[in-house]
């Protein structure tokens, strides 16, 4: 069997992220200091000898970046400065681009005009439909209050047409992550000879996703379990979000004023709260760049930040203003986190960063199938 | 030289200006102090182009253009156009660099001025700035009682000229004296090395003064004048028999130099048994005289009569010498550093010089490896009741290699390590031995013959320096990865050792400002030339040996005491020796140019 070889892999690699990764002398330290790295999982050297030597595709068929959570105990110990935290970083946004079979995602990571421009685009487009398209429908805006002295919201964002909207994203979203991850099986399984496991352990091991997905344990291994903290009240709050405004958007979306005690409040301001904790911490992280994940920051991770900051902040002016009564401000609010969630979604979901939602679970259940298959 | 040379200079300045910038105006003032040169011009911007120039040459006809700045080499074809288009000799553009020449700025305007002479009068600077030569002193001082500096005085006073060895702590011998074996030949190092500490001591043209140290250096090449602070032995080295009943006496303990911290020794002590001189002397830190004004216990027992003057003070010492070779050697690297190998939190987690004292016949255990264990009042000590370890790893480049700490490769860690994993199968046969590195680094004239045979003993030599050392079930846990093998190691060993790296010695940071030689990348003191010179320095009449210069082992290290001292044997036979380059003036340089060319009129 032969191996293509490809010398440049390591400039295609750099675009995704910063690191002397030439710089390593093959010491192993990082690999031996890495609290995730098991046997058979060996990372982050392993990774960094393919990348030097130009092997793409054992490369990109591997599983072991999405097992990193980047704690970076191995770029404080390296000893040539190669910074491998970062590799295991830019290798996860690689095997994104390369999972994605559209080409986009690769686009957006190398490209901050093509991400640019694509963000702008989906938000005139959300601006126009509610501006433009809507009021032609016969939705308008009105400054009259309900009788309780809020803001007539769904007279302007009517739910029906809100919430179909919510569904055709999703089943978007949805297709081209499910398309993705299939790639992903296909590159890490599927065309691997040597990991050959029956349906039976597909099914058995599927729990292991789901688990995964709710509690990320993986994370809570790295030494500073603060992080894993924040991380699960910010991802906690968001799945309690995204649940509620598409599957729930008639009960969370009311014109009524409801008691503070009301569950439909207080999900909404525990998901608030959580979103806007774990932003914090990673916000002023990467400012600070003390910690080394959050040294090096890509234009795609400051994107992000700075686009659910914006959503959760819009989010929670919407709030305010209906309930207080200020129909413009309202409005105003209400366009402004339709038009940073909706490009935000679609980019940063099925392309970006916010991939790693399903790709993380699925490589600890890939990880999993392969050790079965080896131990046969 | 044609008297018929009009010369014109140009300044310019592109590099923008420092804190303190050159005086153009004076530079051009001095270069039309000479006849030749017509015209000057200083320009700080690049508004030049080949007519401008050509006009300037042709309306004060110059045969001859100096350019002088900080990079002139970028505008040299510019000049050399316009003077074809003048119609003169286009290679008549003389360049002055001031950067080639470190002049950054103002401060260095005396050699600028060198060098614009030298350009006018058609000489080479190195040629006019030749360092003169100054008659020498014959007595020579080596700092540092190391084997280079042993090495150096002896080849020196065994040309029967003087050599005072100056050495800062209380015996002679240095770090060799505290080794086992040395590596590749396995001999015993104290064997070598005593024999010729003893030579120091009895030659009659060496003045060794120990426990003494240098203040100031004063003076120049052939002629030092050296202020030395001789601190007090309070010990009478004349009258001391060295019968040690005061040591037995003494109530107050400190851990001992010699053995790295591995037995204590007390407040007055021989630093080791074949100490050179084999004296007493008093610590005055841990001396509980000098800390309370009570006790005096040593000069009860002294059996010797005025021996033992605990009031003694420090004294200074002048000495001329026209010689000065440096060896101040090295110091370990602190393990401690690295916290991730758990060095200082677990007993048994060794520094190489622990281990090379604990392997010694005349270490804590005579010569038997034992654990680490804690004695009645729960002090970690080395006992021959303790057991024997039976599994042992060495771990490799402990803040070597390591940009986090020295970038540099020590260079002999790798073999002093394989030479512990022989003398650990020596003793303990049964014992599993295992070697974590990143690259085995055995040059030299049988050292990887002596790597062959380390391998065909038995020991575990594995590719991959290991990553952490944690605590498991009373004994060491070892993680790392097997490079070769592509496997995570976690093994559980019993001895941890790691081979530290050298750094430069405490003071040579102090040295390299009192002598004016300046420090390489990672702290070692600079050689004039790294091929062609490594024992000479910037400064005449002062040469370096051994470790001070860049770690090296023990061969290479008496090589260059050997070498240092042949050049000053060599400065002592001519009687003159060349002074510095830096030292040079420039009423020198003008001199020396008059000489080689004078002045026709």
């Amino acid at each position: 069997m032969s191996i293509r070889v490809n010398p440049d892999l390591r400039n295609e690699l750099i675009q995704f992220g910063i690191g002397d990764w030439n710089a390593c002398y093959h010491c192993g330290t990082c690999t031996a200091i890495c609290p995730l790295s098991e046997e058979g999982f060996l990372f982050p050297r392993k990774k960094i000898r393919l990348m030097q030597m130009g092997l793409q595709g054992p490369l990109e068929s591997s599983v072991e970046p999405w097992l990193c959570y980047y704690c970076g105990d191995c770029t404080k110990t390296c000893p040539r400065d190669a910074n491998p935290g970062e590799l295991m970083m830019s290798l996860r946004r690689y095997l994104t681009s390369t999972y994605d079979w559209t080409g986009l995602s690769k686009k957006f990571y190398t490209s901050k005009i093509w991400e640019l421009a694509w963000i702008l685009f989906f938000a005139a487009l959300v601006i126009i439909s509610f501006l433009v398209i809507l009021p032609s429908f016969g939705y308008k805006f009105t400054t009259e209050l309900t009788a309780e002295g809020g803001v007539k919201l769904n007279s302007f964002a009517p739910i029906p047409i809100i919430e179909a909207f919510d569904w055709i994203m999703a089943i978007i979203v949805a297709t081209l992550l499910i398309s993705n991850i299939l790639r992903m099986y296909y590159k890490i399984i599927w065309k691997n000879s040597t990991t050959k496991v029956s349906l039976w352990v597909h099914i058995r091991e599927f729990w292991l996703l789901i688990f995964n997905f709710a509690v990320q344990p993986k994370f809570s291994k790295c030494d500073d379990k603060r992080y894993w903290g924040a991380h699960w009240f910010l991802m906690s709050g968001y799945t309690i979000m995204f649940i509620v405004i598409v599957v729930f958007l008639p009960w969370f979306q009311t014109e009524k004023i409801l008691p503070v005690w009301d569950p439909q409040r207080w999900l909404g301001y525990y998901a608030t709260f959580g979103l806007l904790f774990g932003l914090v911490i990673a916000i002023f992280g990467r400012l600070k760049k003390k910690d080394i994940k959050f040294r090096f920051s890509h234009v795609s991770d400051w994107l992000f930040l700075v686009m659910l900051t914006l959503t959760v902040i819009t989010g929670i002016f919407i709030h305010i203003f209906r309930i207080n009564g200020m129909p413009m401000a309202t409005y105003v609010s209400y366009i402004t986190h339709m038009a940073v969630l909706v490009p935000m979604i679609l980019i940063e979901v099925p392309f970006s960063k916010w991939s790693h939602l399903a790709y993380r679970p699925f490589a600890v259940y890939f990880t999993q199938l392969k050790k079965n298959a080896v131990l046969k | 030289m044609d008297h018929k040379d009009s010369i014109g200079v140009f300044f310019f300045d592109l590099m923008g200006t420092v804190n303190d910038p050159i005086n153009y105006s004076e530079l051009a003032k001095y270069t039309l102090g000479f006849q030749q040169v017509l015209q000057a011009w200083h320009y700080s911007d690049f508004p030049w182009n080949e007519e401008t120039i050509r006009k300037k040459i042709e309306t004060n006809d110059l045969s001859k253009i100096i350019v002088a700045g900080a990079l002139p080499g970028t505008v040299k074809t510019l000049f050399s156009k316009a003077m074809s288009m003048a119609g003169k000799n286009p290679s008549s553009v003389i360049l002055v660099s001031f950067n080639e020449y470190g002049i950054w700025s103002d401060k260095e305007i005396e050699r600028a001025k060198a060098l614009l002479i030298c350009a006018i009068r058609d000489i080479p600077y190195e040629i006019a700035a030749m360092p003169g030569d100054a008659p020498v002193n014959p007595a020579t001082m080596i700092i540092g009682g190391g084997i280079s500096g042993i090495q150096a005085a002896l080849e020196i006073a065994n040309g029967n000229t003087l050599v005072y060895l100056i050495e800062k702590t209380g015996t002679i011998g240095g770090k060799m004296a505290t080794f086992d074996k040395t590596f590749p030949t396995l001999d015993c190092a104290a064997c070598i090395l005593t024999p010729k500490m003893v030579e120091v001591n009895q030659h009659p043209n060496i003045r060794l003064m120990s426990y003494c140290e240098v203040r100031e250096v004063t003076g120049d090449a052939g002629n030092f004048t050296v202020k030395l602070l001789q601190k007090a032995r309070k010990v009478n080295v004349t009258t001391c028999i060295g019968c040690g009943t005061c040591a037995e006496k003494c109530p107050a303990t400190a851990p001992s130099e010699f053995d790295s911290g591995t037995t204590m020794r007390k407040a007055i002590y021989m630093p080791f048994p074949q100490a050179v001189p084999n004296k007493y002397l008093i610590d005055a830190e841990s001396c509980i005289y000098l800390k309370t004004g009570k006790c005096r216990a040593c000069v009860k027992a002294c059996p010797v009569p005025d021996c033992i003057n605990l009031d003694e003070p420090d004294k200074e010492v002048l000495i001329k010498v026209g010689n000065i070779i440096v060896a101040t050697g090295y110091k370990t690297f602190d393990a401690a550093r690295m916290e991730q190998y758990g060095y200082g939190k677990y007993p048994n987690v060794l520094a190489a010089l622990e281990f090379e004292r604990l392997l010694n016949a005349s270490g804590p255990t005579g010569g038997n490896i034992h654990y680490r264990t804690q004695d009645k009042k729960g002090n970690w000590i080395f006992s021959t009741e303790a057991e024997k370890p039976e599994k042992l790893a060495i771990i490799h480049c402990v803040g070597s290699r390591d940009k986090n700490y020295n970038k540099y490769c020590s260079r002999v860690c790798c073999m002093y390590s394989l030479k512990f994993a022989h003398l650990i199968l020596d003793k303990l046969p049964e014992a599993e031995v295992f070697e974590y590195f990143i690259d085995m680094r055995s040059f030299g004239k049988g050292y990887e013959e002596f790597y062959e045979r380390i391998k065909e003993e038995g020991v575990s030599i594995i590719r991959g320096k290991t990553a952490k050392v944690e605590a498991k079930n009373g004994k060491l846990l070892i993680r790392g990865e097997d490079i070769l093998r592509s496997e995570l190691i976690e093994n559980i060993v019993d001895m941890v050792i790691l081979s530290t790296g050298l750094e430069p010695g405490e003071d040579t940071k102090k040295i390299s400002e009192m002598l004016g030689i300046p420090t390489s990348d990672g702290g070692w003191l600079e050689e004039a030339n790294y091929n062609t010179d490594p024992t000479g320095t910037f400064r005449g009449g002062i040469m370096l040996a051994g470790t001070c210069q860049g770690p090296k082992d023990i061969p290479d290290s008496v090589a260059q005491g050997s070498a240092a001292a042949a050049r000053v044997i060599q400065n002592i036979l001519r009687g003159r020796v060349t002074k510095d380059i830096s030292g040079l003036t420039l009423e020198e340089i003008e001199n020396h140019i008059n000489e080689i060319s004078p002045i026709q009129v």
